[in-house]
């Protein structure tokens, strides 16, 4: 009961929240020098009528809390608007958010099946050769640029001729089987998630190792070594499960960067995923566009944070003790 | 002592092969800096025949081999709409006119108006008579005809649906053309006065009356959406060489072949021979490199660097690189001519106000302005030096202006001729003493056009003159130019068509609404016109007027002249255009108006 009243506490919480960052996001880009109809203006073709027109469309000709205001009761009624094109925003997103979903899932999933297994391996081996190799791996990992790596990366296949050229799918994609469509989709696949796979398990397989250091280091670890408990008991069942309770919140910030994450590596490798979309938003200021994006964002990262809570909430009683206050 | 010696040794040998391979650069550049101009050899001009009652359109080119795909590719984030009646960019233009022929278009050779989807037409005075093909269709199967003429033109275009940037062009007086049905083949246009530009309009496409009518019927808010990217590709009903089959967001766009196509080779085969067409959707200039090195495009505007590259690989690889000449872009200095005021304060510093208005000044700029070296240092040898207003490859350039090099000591001499002197340190001064100093503007983050400023700035410091060059963003620019006009001197860029100089009317047109350099805001609309202002208004409104090709010619001839004496807009350069294709594929003729592929349904692969 005590959680379900935790829950509704943080979700009321986060309505403020989510104004004033709408607010703040909605008057920046309105108030960037951004003309959406600059290009029009210098162009000999356009007449001064069409000038007009557009701008009321935009509804560019009303003053900008005003604006606001009929941004935010469409989106409170859950109507993201249409883009600067005509076009509904949500059919935009729902194109584009299944291919940056699948991008980032397949990431994270390989991330920490490789990386909570080796960040244990290397605090249970410290100091021992193969630590320091992963230490000198994760070092370059965590120190290469995405953007740079993708760039090397694209260049890699075009020499070889073994990955394609950025994209998701073959041009004869819809002509395939579906063995032959999983397969496509996979060569595709193989280079963004190699690139966000080498930085992210570095981060990660570090935190894992720290975590476990400072668990091993732990008097309750000595207490069970001393017990004569054999060396999987003390490290799987008393060391594991405390040094995994901070990889639980960082559970949640991969939440919130399930569709915000990858957005550079999304544009080096010309990934169909929101990315792309939102870069062109934002050079263009399509106002409706930006706005759901940036929303999103904030929401998805109140919701990672709020789950990681919960699953804190549900796997640490000391959590527990103190959210019965 | 001695390491020190050894770095600065090393250091110096480094440089020098940094200052050695800089200049063996530029030379390479300078050599590929003119990828000749091929002669092509053009097929004759298609014409029409009838076979069993229907009057196709038959190409003369060489008959190729059916079958194939050619992928190209379109750089952005893809197309916004299918519908060609709403597009407001490029890339979505070129996508649905693929889909829809127009009833005229343009030779890629000559530039004559020639029919397409119309059989012929004919001329009397105000009087536009089209005759239609019979028996062509659409896709769906039925008839073309001239309801299908009458309702785009009349319910589409001249109702103002979607884009009205056709409707825009032709309105006279504020009075539009009307269109008529004569029988099921024939249809009449009428413009209230005669007006040349008409023609070339024609060349919008036709929307299928049976599946656009309800469209229109539910509204103009409704039509913007209509047939947009998320329509269903099977509800497309077209009449061009090439069908929309799939759109993939963000990936690409796939085009198959219209089977029932009503241009036919010489051994009286229907066209189109390719299967397919593909344009891939991709982000930006490298990846669109990348895609035609690992093989997944045919056909790619090379630019920059990327030119000497590819033409040095040319022999041996499977590509063929075609110089089509200087593109219709054009990057032009312009001063601040108004001598009005604004609630008693005038725009423009009366100082400065006397140098622009002098012809001389604006000669002496003109002349030390260093183009050549503009042309190698900024846009990699690959532009055209440019000194008219109409660009280098329209039908309608002057071609009797000869162009010239830099020249400092007459520039020198033209301003001595005003008054103008120098003092013991150099400095440019007027007849009262003024030091010559205004600001020079261009939008930041155009890195083209910020470039050209520092050199411009160079070239006019060189004379004495000061120069603050000041790149502002896009917009407050744009409002400088066309709101406050408090500027003195602007580098900026326009695009204009080859085809039809009546387009830059409103850059030209005394109280036009981008007259730039003399712009007259609605307070001001009845002030004083400059006399050769008085000309060009006079031309641009005889040229629109005249329907004979060399009555227009002289016309435009003479502003173009006008323009290159008087100096308001000082022309720099045109960018050319380089294109790398597959030399798999036949019957590619590029022509400097068409481009590459502008005969899709006769191209084919070997």
């Amino acid at each position: 009961m005590q959680i379900v009243f935790y829950i509704l506490k943080r979700i009321l919480q986060t309505v403020p929240l989510l104004v004033i960052v709408s607010l703040l996001s909605f008057f920046i880009i309105r108030l960037s020098p951004v003309d959406p109809l600059a290009d029009l203006r210098l162009n000999p073709s356009v007449s001064k009528e069409t000038l007009a027109r557009e701008t009321q469309r935009l509804g560019l000709d009303k003053p900008i809390i005003v604006q606001y205001a009929k941004w935010a009761l469409s989106f409170a009624r859950g109507d993201l608007g249409v883009t600067s094109n005509g076009e509904r925003v949500s059919v935009k997103l729902k194109e584009r958010i299944p291919n940056t979903l699948l991008l980032t899932v397949v990431v994270i999933f390989l991330t920490w099946v490789v990386g909570v297994p080796l960040g244990i391996a290397a605090a249970v081996n410290w100091k021992s050769n193969f630590d320091r190799l992963l230490t000198i791996l994760t070092s370059i990992g965590m120190a290469i640029p995405s953007f740079f790596f993708a760039v090397l990366l694209l260049i890699f296949a075009v020499k070889t001729g073994w990955f394609p050229v950025g994209g998701l799918t073959s041009a004869n994609f819809h002509g395939m089987n579906f063995f032959q469509k999983v397969w496509d989709i996979t060569h595709h696949l193989v280079l963004p998630v190699t690139v966000l796979f080498t930085i992210s398990l570095a981060g990660l397989q570090r935190q894992m190792r720290a975590n476990m250091l400072d668990v091993l280091e732990s008097d309750y670890v000595k207490f069970a070594r001393a017990k004569g408990l054999s060396e999987f008991q003390v490290i799987y069942k008393h060391a594991l499960r405390n040094a995994l309770n901070p990889m639980i919140t960082l559970l949640g910030f991969e939440f919130a960067g399930l569709l915000s994450g990858a957005a550079l590596t999304e544009y080096v490798f010309q990934y169909p995923g929101l990315g792309r979309l939102i870069l062109e938003a934002v050079l263009r200021s399509d106002i409706n566009l930006v706005m759901a994006s940036l929303m999103i964002g904030a929401v998805m990262l109140i919701v990672g944070n709020l789950i990681a809570d919960i699953l804190l909430l549900l796997t640490d009683p000391r959590i527990r003790a103190g959210a019965n206050v | 002592m001695k390491r020190v010696v050894y770095i600065v040794l090393i250091v110096l040998v480094l440089s020098a092969a940094c200052v050695r391979r800089d200049q063996a650069s530029l030379d390479h550049e300078k050599g590929y800096s003119s990828v000749a101009q091929q002669e092509i050899v053009f097929p004759a001009r298609a014409k029409t025949v009838s076979v069993d009652g229907v009057d196709f359109l038959q190409s003369q080119a060489p008959v190729g081999k059916f079958g194939g795909t050619l992928t190209t590719s379109i750089i952005g984030e893809g197309p916004k709409t299918f519908n060609p009646f709403n597009t407001k960019d490029a890339t979505s233009s070129t996508l649905s006119e693929l889909m829809y022929d127009g009833l005229v278009t343009t030779d890629a050779q000559t530039g004559d108006t020639i029919p397409k989807l119309a059989r012929g037409f004919e001329i009397h005075g105000n009087d536009y008579i089209i005759y239609l093909r019979r028996g062509i269709k659409w896709s769906d199967g039925a008839p073309i005809t001239a309801d299908d003429v009458v309702f785009t033109w009349k319910n589409i275009i001249l109702d103002g649906f979607g884009n009205t940037s056709t409707r825009d062009s032709i309105v006279v007086d504020g009075k539009l053309p009307v269109v008529r049905k004569i029988d099921d083949y024939t249809v009449v246009f009428t413009t209230p006065q005669p007006f040349a530009p008409f023609l070339r309009s024609l060349a919008a496409p036709i929307a299928p009356k049976h599946v656009f009518e309800p469209a229109v019927n539910k509204g103009k808010e409704y039509f913007e959406t209509f047939f947009s990217t998320n329509a269903n590709p099977k509800d497309f009903v077209t009449s061009g060489a090439f069908k929309i089959a799939r759109y993939v967001p963000a990936q690409r766009v796939v085009y198959e072949r219209n089977p029932d196509y009503y241009v036919i080779n010489t051994e009286n085969q229907k066209l189109p021979y390719l299967d397919k067409v593909v344009y891939m959707i991709v982000g930006d200039l490298n990846n669109e490199v990348l895609k035609f090195e690992g093989k997944e495009i045919d056909l790619i505007n090379l630019k920059g660097a990327n030119v000497a590259r590819f033409k040095k690989r040319e022999r041996g690889g499977d590509f063929v690189v075609y110089n089509l000449g200087a593109d219709t872009g054009t990057l032009y200095l312009s001063m601040n001519l108004n001598n009005r005021t604004n609630d008693g304060k005038p725009y423009v510093n009366p100082v400065k106000q006397a140098w622009f208005q002098d012809k001389n000044f604006r000669q002496a700029v003109d002349l030390a302005l260093d183009r050549q070296n503009m042309i190698f240092n900024i846009a990699n040898g690959l532009a055209e030096p440019l000194f008219t207003p109409e660009s280098l490859n329209s039908i309608y350039l002057n071609k009797d202006l000869p162009s010239y090099e830099r020249d400092e000591e007459k520039s020198r001499e033209l301003l001595r001729a005003s008054g103008f002197s120098w003092d013991d340190k150099g400095r440019l001064v007027d007849r009262q003493g003024n030091r010559v100093e205004f600001d020079l503007y261009t939008n930041a983050g155009n890195t083209e056009r910020e470039a050209i400023g520092v050199m411009v700035k160079q070239d006019l410091e060189d004379l004495g003159m000061k120069v603050n060059f000041k790149p502002v963003e896009f917009n407050s620019l744009v409002n400088k130019l066309v709101g406050t006009l408090d500027w003195d001197m602007v580098i900026m860029g326009l695009t204009g068509s080859p085809l039809e100089p009546n387009g830059g009317k409103n850059v030209w047109l005394s109280d036009g609404t981008l007259h730039l350099f003399n712009m007259r805001p609605e307070k001001d609309k009845n002030s004083k016109r400059l006399d050769w202002e008085v000309r060009l208004d006079e031309l641009f409104r005889r040229g629109a007027l005249a329907t004979n090709f060399n009555d227009r010619k002289r016309c435009y001839d003479e502003y173009q002249a006008i323009v290159y004496e008087q100096k308001p807009m000082i022309y720099i350069y045109s960018p050319i255009r380089i294109f790398a294709i597959r030399n798999k594929f036949g019957n590619i003729f590029p022509s400097p108006l068409g481009g590459i592929i502008y005969n899709l349904e006769e191209i084919f692969c070997k």
